[in-house]
C-alpha cells in the first residue's frame, strides 16, 4: 500500500509545497518508509526524494521551498525492493521530463524493462514504477501526443495501479486507475487528486470517486475521464460530502486497532506467500539456524511473545534456543557457534538494536524477521526475513504478530521438515475466529470493570496468555498478569478472593493439568474464563474454538485476545489505537 | 443519498405495548426512537428519509423531531421484503441507505457507514455488530474470504441495521443480501448501539445513552425546589419541576414540563419524559415513564416502562427479580405498561408482568 496525492492550481501558488505535505501527512496511515514531491512550474520539473518518515524527509530535503503550480506526492510502503532514496516515487524517464507515482504492483515489468533498455532507455531504479515514465517518454518519442502516450503507457501494464504523471511544460495531472483507490477533489481554482478523501477534505468536500478502468487528466478547471475509450460524463459521477469523512480512512471503523484485528486474515495470507517469495533466504536462515549450538531469539513486547512460541517449538523438538528479552542483552554471551533471531515489528527496537551491536561483534549469524522492508535491524542481519502485514497504525500490535507467528510457524515447519501448505488453512481459523467477536466482547467488557486479572497458560499456550495480558495492560490500563498455570499454587493465588478473573488460554494440549488448574481458582471463588481450542476447561465464561489441524490453533486464539482487550478498553472510554505513555516504534533505550 | 427508513414492524417482543404505540414512536431522553435514527442519518450527509409505516402512520410523524426532509409510505407489500420494496420505490437514485427505524446509536454509526462507502467504492456497504444475548433474535452473518455470509447460527455478528445497497428485483430481502455481498464490504460497528426489541432494551438504551453524560444539565427555566437535591448526570429540561424534598440522584433524565413530587427518588437511569407526573414518596429506578404518564403517590417502580398516557395508582410496586429477559445481561425485568392502560392502586406486579 502506498499513497498518492496530485494538486494542480491556477495560480502560481507559493503554499502549494505546504498544502501537499499536509496532504501526504494525512496519508501517512498507508506507509510511511519513504517519502517524494515532484513539482513543475512551466518548463521546470523538480523532484525531491528520500528514504524515511515525511516530517523528517520535508525537513532534510527542504520540501516546503517547492515551488509550482503542479504537484505530485508519495509516501511508500514497499513490499518488494528496498526503500532508499533511489527507489523512492516519483519515478522520472531519461530526459527527466515525465514524472510518475503509482500504488500498486506492475506483474509484467520485468519484460517491459528489458523492452525498453533494448531501445535505450536507463533505469535507476529497481521498481516496477519506473517503466511507466519510460514507456511515455517511449511513445511520445514515436509521434504520440501526451495523452495517447500516457493511455498506451497504461495499456501496456499489466497488474493494479492508482498512476499519477506529469510531463513538463503541461499544466496537467494524469491519471488511470485499475484496483487501487483514487479520488479527484474538485476545488476552487485548485483540483486534487488523491488515494482517499481525507487527505483533502480541509480544502473541498467535492468528489469524484473513479472507477476501475478511468483514464484521464485533470487541469486547474477541468476533468476529463474516458473509460474503454469511451468520454465519461463528469457531471454525473461528483458527490458531495457532507457529513465529517476525516475519519474515512478507517473504512467504517471505530478505531484502526479493530481495523487492523480484521486484516489479520489477509496480513498472515501475505506473509507466506512473501516467505515463499523469498524461499531462498528461508533456507539459509533454517541452514544457519540448524547448523548453530545456540539460537538465541531476541525481542521486545509483543514480539517477544511470537519469539518465545518459536523458542518452545524448537525446544521440544531438541534445539538449544534461549529466548532473551531484548533490554536484558547483556545476560548472555553469544559467540560464532550461536545464531540471532531478531524479531521486531518497525525493525527499529533500540533494545534490540543495542543486542544485535554486541551479538554482531560476538561473530553471531544473525537472522531477522521485521514489517519493514529493509529496516535498520533488517540492514544488520546475515538473513532478513519479513512479516508482510502491511502498515500497522494502532500502537497495540494486532495483525503484525498474527503475522509473526505465521512466519515463525513458517519457519519451524520447515525446520521440521513438514509440509508447509497446512498454513495456507490459517487465514480461515482466523476468520471463524472473528464470527466470535460478540463473546470476546462480552468478556471484554466484564474485564473492563475489574482492577485485576491473571492470564493462565501451560506449553504452546503461555505466550499467548502473556500476550493477552500484554494487550489489556496496554490499553485498557487493568493490571494483568500472565504466567505457567501450574506456578499458581507457589505464590500468586495468594491474590486470587471472590470475583477475581482468571482467563485460561487453552490451545488444546495439556488440556487435564489445565483443568485442575481452573479447579484450583474456582475453589478460590475467582471468576474464570476460558479460550479454548477442541476441548473445554469448564471455566464460567468459555469460547470454544474448533480447528481442526492443532497446529493452527494459535491462529484461532489470538484474533480473541486481542478483541477482549479492545472492547475492555472501548467499554472504559480508551482510544486503544494511541494508548497512553506507549509509542508504536520504541527507539530509545 | 436517500435513506429508506423501516418503521412498520408488529413489534412482537414488546407487546402488548405496541398493539397501541408504534415502538420507533417511544420516547427516550426526549427524543422519539425514530428520531436518534433520523438524527444519525442527518449527520450522515442524508438529504432525504422514505419512512415506510403501518397504521401507526400519524405517531410516526408526530414523533419526528429532526430537521431532515422526510415522506411517510403506507407499507402495501408483506413482510420486511415489502416494506424496503415499497420505500424503495420512492428512490430515484441506484443506490440507497437503508435503516432500521428500531435502531439507537450514535451518529458515527451512520457516518462511517458512508465513510466505509466511499473509501470502498462498492455499491453495498453491511454494519456488523457484535451480540452475545438473545442471538435467536438477530440477523447473524459471517465473514467468508472477504465477504459476509448470512447464517441463522454460529456467529455472534449481526446484521446492525443500516446497511447501503443498490435498488434491486427481489422477492425476499436476505436473498438478496446473499446476492449481493460478493461485491460488498462490511464493517463491525464497536460504538453503541441497540435494538429496540425487547423491554430490557429500552431500560438498555437508558443507560447507555445517560452514560455518556459527565456533568449535570438543568434548564434555567426548570422549577427545582430549595430542598430538592439534584446529584450528578442529570438532565432536567425547561419548565420540569422537581418539588420539595425530592432527590433526582442520576443518572436520570427529567423532561419539559415533568413533575416529580415531594420526597420521591429518582434514581439510576431513569427517564421520566415530558408532562410526566411522580407523585409524592415514590422511588423510580431503571425505568422510563413515557409523556404524560401518570405515577401515584408511595410507588415503586423498578426496570419497568410506563406507556404515554397511561395511569399507576397509588402503593403500586413492581417487582423486578428473577426474570429471564431474552436478551438482558441481568435477570431483571419489571412491568411493561401500554400506553393509556391502568394499574389499580395497591398492586404488587412483576416481574416480567405485561398489561
Amino acid at each position: 500500500m502506498c499513497g498518492i496525492i496530485g494538486v494542480i492550481s491556477k495560480n502560481d501558488e507559493k503554499k502549494l509545497a505546504t498544502i501537499t505535505v499536509q496532504c501526504l501527512e494525512r496519508l501517512e496511515y498507508r506507509g510511511y518508509d519513504s517519502v517524494g514531491v515532484a513539482s513543475m512550474e512551466g518548463n521546470e520539473l523538480e523532484v525531491r526524494k528520500a528514504k524515511g518518515r515525511i516530517d523528517e524527509v520535508v525537513k532534510r530535503l527542504n520540501i516546503l521551498s517547492m515551488t509550482g503550480r503542479v504537484f505530485l506526492g508519495h509516501t511508500r510502503w514497499a513490499t518488494h525492493g528496498e526503500p532508499n532514496d533511489i527507489n523512492a516515487h516519483p519515478h522520472t524517464d531519461c530526459t527527466n521530463s515525465i514524472a510518475v507515482v503509482h500504488n500498486g504492483t506492475i506483474k509484467n515489468f520485468r519484460e517491459l524493462r528489458e523492452d525498453l533498455e533494448s531501445l535505450g532507455h536507463k533505469f535507476k531504479s529497481e521498481t516496477d514504477t519506473e517503466v511507466i515514465p519510460h514507456l511515455v517518454e517511449e511513445f511520445k518519442k514515436r509521434g504520440m501526443d501526451s495523452f495517447s502516450a500516457f493511455k498506451s503507457a497504461i495499456n501496456s501494464i499489466q497488474g493494479s495501479y492508482a498512476v499519477l504523471a506529469i510531463i513538463k511544460g503541461e499544466n496537467k495531472i494524469y491519471f488511470a486507475k485499475k484496483d487501487n483507490p483514487l479520488i479527484i477533489g474538485l476545488g476552487d481554482k485548485m483540483n486534487f487528486i488523491s488515494s482517499d478523501i481525507p487527505s483533502f477534505l480541509p480544502y473541498t468536500n467535492k468528489v469524484l470517486i473513479l472507477i476501475d478502468g478511468d483514464v484521464g487528466y485533470i487541469t486547474p478547471d477541468e476533468i476529463y475521464i474516458e473509460n474503454e475509450g469511451k468520454k465519461v460524463n463528469v457531471m454525473d459521477r461528483i458527490k458531495i460530502i457532507t457529513w465529517d469523512a476525516s475519519a474515512a480512512s478507517k473504512e467504517g471503523y471505530a478505531h484502526y486497532m479493530l481495523k487492523e484485528i480484521h486484516e489479520s486474515p489477509r496480513a498472515v495470507d501475505d506473509t507466506i506467500s512473501g516467505l515463499i517469495s523469498d524461499i531462498k533466504d528461508v533456507k539459509n536462515a533454517i541452514k544457519i539456524l540448524e547448523e548453530s549450538k545456540r539460537i538465541i531469539v531476541i525481542a521486545a513486547g509483543t514480539s517477544y511473545h511470537a519469539g518465545l512460541y518459536f523458542s518452545l517449538l524448537l525446544q521440544r523438538e531438541g534445539f538449544n534456543v534461549i529466548p532473551v528479552i531484548a533490554s536484558e542483552y547483556y545476560n548472555i554471551k553469544t559467540n560464532q557457534e550461536d545464531s540471532i533471531l531478531a524479531i521486531s515489528q518497525s525493525g527499529e527496537t533500540y533494545d534490540v538494536m543495542m543486542a544485535l551491536k554486541e551479538f554482531k561483534a560476538n561473530g553471531s549469524k544473525i537472522i531477522s524477521l521485521t514489517n519493514v522492508i529493509d529496516s535498520a535491524i533488517a540492514r544488520q542481519s546475515d538473513v532478513k526475513l519479513y512479516t508482510r502485514a502491511g502498515p500497522e497504525i494502532g500502537v497495540a500490535a494486532t495483525k503484525t504478530f498474527t503475522s509473526q507467528i505465521a512466519a515463525l510457524q513458517f519457519l519451524y515447519s520447515l525446520i521440521k521438515g513438514d509440509d508447509y501448505t497446512y498454513l495456507n488453512k490459517a487465514k480461515d481459523v482466523i476468520r471463524r475466529s472473528l464470527d466470535f467477536e460478540g463473546e470476546a466482547k462480552l468478556i471484554g467488557e466484564e474485564l473492563s470493570a475489574k482492577s485485576n486479572a491473571y492470564y493462565l497458560g501451560r506449553g504452546l499456550s503461555l505466550p499467548f496468555a502473556m500476550e493477552g495480558a500484554l494487550k489489556i495492560k496496554e490499553i485498557t490500563y487493568l493490571h494483568a498478569e500472565a504466567y505457567a498455570a501450574g506456578e499458581s499454587k507457589h505464590g500468586p493465588i495468594a491474590l486470587v478472593e471472590k470475583d477475581f478473573p482468571a482467563v485460561f488460554i487453552n490451545l488444546g494440549e495439556l488440556v487435564g493439568e489445565l483443568q485442575n488448574n481452573v479447579q484450583e481458582m474456582k475453589a478460590r471463588k475467582a471468576k474464570t474464563y476460558a479460550i479454548s481450542v477442541n476441548e473445554r476447561l469448564n471455566t464460567d465464561k468459555e469460547i470454544l474454538l474448533t480447528v481442526e489441524d492443532e497446529r493452527l490453533s494459535p491462529f484461532a486464539v489470538t484474533p480473541i485476545i486481542q478483541l477482549i482487550a479492545y472492547y475492555s478498553a472501548v467499554k472504559r472510554g480508551n482510544d486503544p489505537d494511541k494508548p497512553r505513555n506507549l509509542a508504536k516504534t520504541v527507539t530509545v533505550g | 443519498m436517500k435513506a429508506v427508513v423501516l418503521a412498520a414492524g408488529k413489534g412482537e417482543g414488546l407487546r402488548p405495548y405496541t398493539e397501541k404505540e408504534q415502538k420507533e414512536a417511544i420516547t427516550i431522553l426526549g427524543k422519539a426512537v425514530i428520531s436518534h435514527v433520523l438524527y444519525g442519518l442527518k449527520k450522515a450527509g442524508i438529504e432525504e428519509v422514505v419512512i415506510v409505516t403501518n397504521e401507526h402512520e400519524k405517531q410516526i410523524q408526530d414523533a419526528i423531531n429532526v430537521d431532515i426532509p422526510f415522506e411517510t409510505v403506507r407499507q402495501k407489500r408483506p413482510g420486511i421484503t415489502g416494506a424496503v420494496l415499497d420505500g424503495m420505490d420512492k428512490i430515484p437514485d441506484d443506490e440507497f441507505l437503508l435503516a432500521f427505524g428500531d435502531i439507537i446509536a450514535e451518529p458515527e454509526f451512520y457516518m462511517n457507514l458512508m465513510n466505509s462507502y466511499i473509501t470502498g467504492n462498492s455499491k453495498a456497504v453491511f454494519s456488523l455488530v457484535p451480540v452475545s444475548e438473545g442471538m435467536q433474535t438477530y440477523g447473524l452473518a459471517k465473514i467468508v474470504d472477504n465477504r459476509i455470509e448470512i447464517v441463522n447460527e454460529g456467529s455472534t455478528l449481526a446484521l446492525a441495521g443500516a446497511y447501503i445497497i443498490p435498488k434491486g428485483d427481489f422477492t425476499d430481502i436476505l436473498e438478496y443480501f446473499k446476492k449481493i455481498s460478493p461485491f460488498s464490504r462490511y464493517f463491525i460497528w464497536s460504538g453503541k448501539w441497540i435494538d429496540i426489541g425487547y423491554p430490557e432494551d429500552i431500560i438498555n438504551a437508558i443507560e447507555v445513552l445517560l452514560s455518556d453524560l459527565n456533568n449535570s444539565i438543568i434548564s434555567d427555566k426548570a422549577e427545582i425546589s430549595k430542598t430538592a437535591v439534584i446529584g450528578k448526570k442529570v438532565i432536567i429540561e425547561d419548565n420540569a419541576i422537581v418539588d420539595d424534598y425530592s432527590v433526582v440522584k442520576g443518572p436520570a433524565y427529567i423532561g419539559k414540563n415533568a413533575y416529580i413530587g415531594n420526597y420521591s427518588l429518582i434514581r439510576d437511569y431513569s427517564s421520566i419524559e415530558s408532562e410526566a407526573k411522580i407523585g409524592a414518596y415514590c422511588e423510580v429506578a431503571h425505568s422510563l415513564v413515557e409523556p404524560r404518564a401518570e405515577i401515584g403517590s408511595k410507588s415503586y417502580l423498578t426496570y419497568t416502562i410506563v406507556g404515554r398516557e397511561a395511569k399507576i395508582g397509588a402503593s403500586v410496586i413492581t417487582v423486578s427479580y428473577p426474570a429471564n429477559p431474552v436478551r438482558g445481561r441481568e435477570r431483571k425485568l419489571g412491568a411493561l405498561i401500554s400506553p393509556n392502560e391502568e394499574i389499580y392502586h395497591g398492586q404488587i406486579i412483576g416481574p416480567n408482568y405485561r398489561k
